[in-house]
């Protein structure tokens, strides 16, 4: 099956041995889906968002269902630099593919601290720089929905980065999404990453009162793919295509022709977020899937597929 | 024989459905069975563990045998798994069945109704740390609230079976006697103890039943009636342990009964959960630290779901 069709992707200067990454927050810190699945069979591998100081994260209901959805407010709850340093990288350099680190924080020099302690961590990659984050107060949304706050992180976190490849994940929940990605790839991103969760509610009509603690979550799941899919092609068409930066797409990614869809989009690569809740092997279906996809459509690198979209 | 409730070998594996049978009036018990690795996986299923069952592939019953009560809401997309305990576990030659019993309470569980013999479900697990037997103990009050009973069903087998020093008590509880999940006419039985129900008396375990309106057995909350036992009984509280599943302010009450007369407790929690595997972060329970006046936030999917009661700091929210 492989070796007929190649589908690996050049990501920002890393080589992906397939297009398909997991996305943050939906498969751990490291191994914890490695029960469930091969990880050397993934593309890529994407942290949960790591912060300098350990999260406790919100108090609960932190999810709610929703139609064909749902809404997370878990609050960047994590181990902190630390802890994830002394316990998870060397889980991380045994994974045998590229890993990338997602940072968070609530200061650009948080964001900035965390990405120069892990610079010289042969075991990484690159690193994705969350400024997107919804459930975080006085956190991520700011800096994200701002074109000078993007331009300003991301220009401070890439001289953090020690050379390594760096990836800003952009959040939907903006008037032009070209803007925030423009500002971002002026300041020197090697790759950008769409979408986070949209800003979503639930109420108990019962009580009258929101579902979730934190009020307000983000939206993920299938529910979003076809808004994800649009916003991917347009951020390709106005602003990545011509800068030659490529995107991870995501967004509601269930199957493998969902990913394809992101592709023909314009995503370089895919990142399997909610759908790996489901079904712990999500995102080596994916893979297989868009293996056989090419060769039912005799497409011999997968590149030719990348922002194919027709004019229609 | 002191054991710590966990087991290891959790897996993805598809599961046969054998039966799907009403009980009461909207409570089922849903027969799976498991072969090959699935088999082996759920043959070390401990009580209180759980396992993530994905329904989103099952069809709705016909409108007109939908609940009114669920009627605006039962179209509604399922994308997650739903978590489930099981009240049975057996095995026998490489096949292992287990039974799930479930009440119909929305979109998830009312597509459950249609499951039919020779249906294919995927499952996830097992999952979780179960009950645990500390050493030294000789009576076990078995406390189950509503739908909190399968662990508790389950944990009865395993003690009658494994722990022939321990003497066990179940108190059942919910609001009115069509809201327990027990075979049986519920408002017919007695208001003493005895071998009242008999998923409880078939392992020679006495059970009392207690409901909030008094239109089955005890007329109280649960924990009321334990309370009373417990008055009524004087072994050693250091040989006793309680064993409790149930809504949280019962779970609450049992712990604050634990501790006020020195009894062991272990309580079964619930949370909303997307994965159950540690992953989402979700379904977290506050927990106390020892000698601090901080909390932490456990899993309830990987730390729990049975928690020791004293750790926990009960919540009014879930």
């Amino acid at each position: 099956m492989a070796g007929r069709v190649d589908i690996s992707v050049e990501f920002g200067g890393v080589r992906l041995g397939n297009p398909v990454v997991t996305a943050s927050g939906t498969c751990g810190y490291a191994d914890e889906l490695g029960e469930f699945m091969d990880l050397r069979r993934l593309g890529g591998f994407v942290t949960k968002s790591i912060t300098a100081r350990p999260r406790k994260g919100n108090p609960t209901p932190r999810i709610v269902e929703t139609d064909s959805g749902m809404l997370n407010a878990i609050g960047l709850a994590n181990i902190g630099l630390e802890r994830f340093v002394e316990e998870k990288v060397p889980v991380l350099a045994g994974l045998g593919i590229p890993v990338f680190v997602n940072v968070a924080g609530e200061t650009i020099e948080q964001y900035a601290a965390v990405v120069e302690r892990l610079a010289g961590e042969g075991a990484i990659a690159g690193f994705e720089l969350n400024i997107s984050c919804p459930n975080v107060k006085k956190g991520g949304i700011t800096f994200g929905t701002e074109a000078g706050l993007v331009k300003e992180i991301t220009a401070a976190v890439k001289a953090a980065c020690g050379g390594k490849m760096l990836m800003v994940k952009l959040t939907p929940n903006v008037t032009d999404i070209s803007v925030t990605a423009r500002a971002a790839i002026e300041a020197g991103a090697d790759a950008l990453s769409l979408v986070n969760t949209f800003t979503a509610m639930v109420i108990d009509i019962e009580q009258r009162k929101p579902v979730l603690a934190n009020r307000t979550g983000g939206l993920s799941g299938p529910a979003i793919r076809p808004i994800a899919v649009y916003l991917v092609s347009k951020v390709y068409r106005e602003v990545a295509k011509d800068a030659g930066v490529p995107i991870m797409g995501m967004g509601g990614i269930m199957t493998a022709s969902d990913a394809i869809e992101f592709m023909i989009a314009g995503a370089s690569a895919v990142g399997i977020g909610t759908a790996s809740f489901v079904r712990p092997d999500c995102a080596v279906r994916v893979v297989e899937g868009i293996e056989s996809y090419c060769e039912r459509h005799g497409i011999g690198n997968i590149k030719d597929l990348i922002g194919s979209l027709e004019a229609g | 024989m002191a054991d710590n409730g966990t087991s290891s070998g959790k897996g993805q594996f598809d599961a046969a459905v054998r039966e799907n049978r009403l009980i009461g009036e909207r409570f089922y018990k849903l027969k799976l069975e498991f072969f090959g690795e699935g088999a082996e996986a759920f043959e070390g299923f401990r009580p209180g563990q759980f396992a993530q069952v994905d329904i989103s592939g099952t069809a709705l019953p016909p409108a007109d045998s939908i609940p009114d009560e669920l009627r605006d809401s039962a179209g509604r997309d399922v994308l997650l798994r739903r978590p489930f305990s099981f009240t049975d576990v057996t095995s026998d030659r490489g096949r292992t069945w287990a039974e799930l019993l479930y009440c119909v309470v929305g979109p998830s569980t009312l597509r459950m109704t249609t499951l039919q013999a020779g249906d294919s479900l995927s499952v996830i697990g097992p999952l979780g740390n179960g009950f645990w037997v500390p050493e030294g103990k000789k009576t076990a009050l078995l406390v189950a609230g509503g739908m909190g009973s399968p662990p508790v069903q389950c944990l009865a087998k395993m003690l009658a079976k494994d722990y022939p020093e321990i003497t066990p008590t179940a108190f059942a509880g919910a609001k009115r006697a069509g809201d327990l999940p027990f075979e049986g006419r519920m408002d017919e039985v007695s208001r003493e103890i005895g071998f009242v129900l008999k998923e409880f008396g078939r392992h020679g375990i006495e059970s009392i039943v207690a409901t909030d309106d008094g239109s089955a057995g005890f007329k109280g909350l649960v924990t009321d009636c334990m309370v009373q036992w417990l008055t009524g009984n004087s072994a050693p509280r250091k040989e006793m342990i309680i064993y409790a599943c149930g809504p949280e302010a019962m779970l609450a009450k049992a712990a604050a009964i634990a501790r006020e007369r020195g009894i062991d407790c272990q309580v079964s929690m619930e949370r909303r959960m997307a994965c159950g595997t540690g992953i989402c972060q979700s379904c977290a329970v506050e927990c106390r630290v020892e000698g601090s006046s901080e909390t932490v936030y456990k899993l309830c999917c990987k730390d729990g779901p049975v928690f020791d009661a004293r750790e926990v700091v009960f919540s009014d929210r879930e």
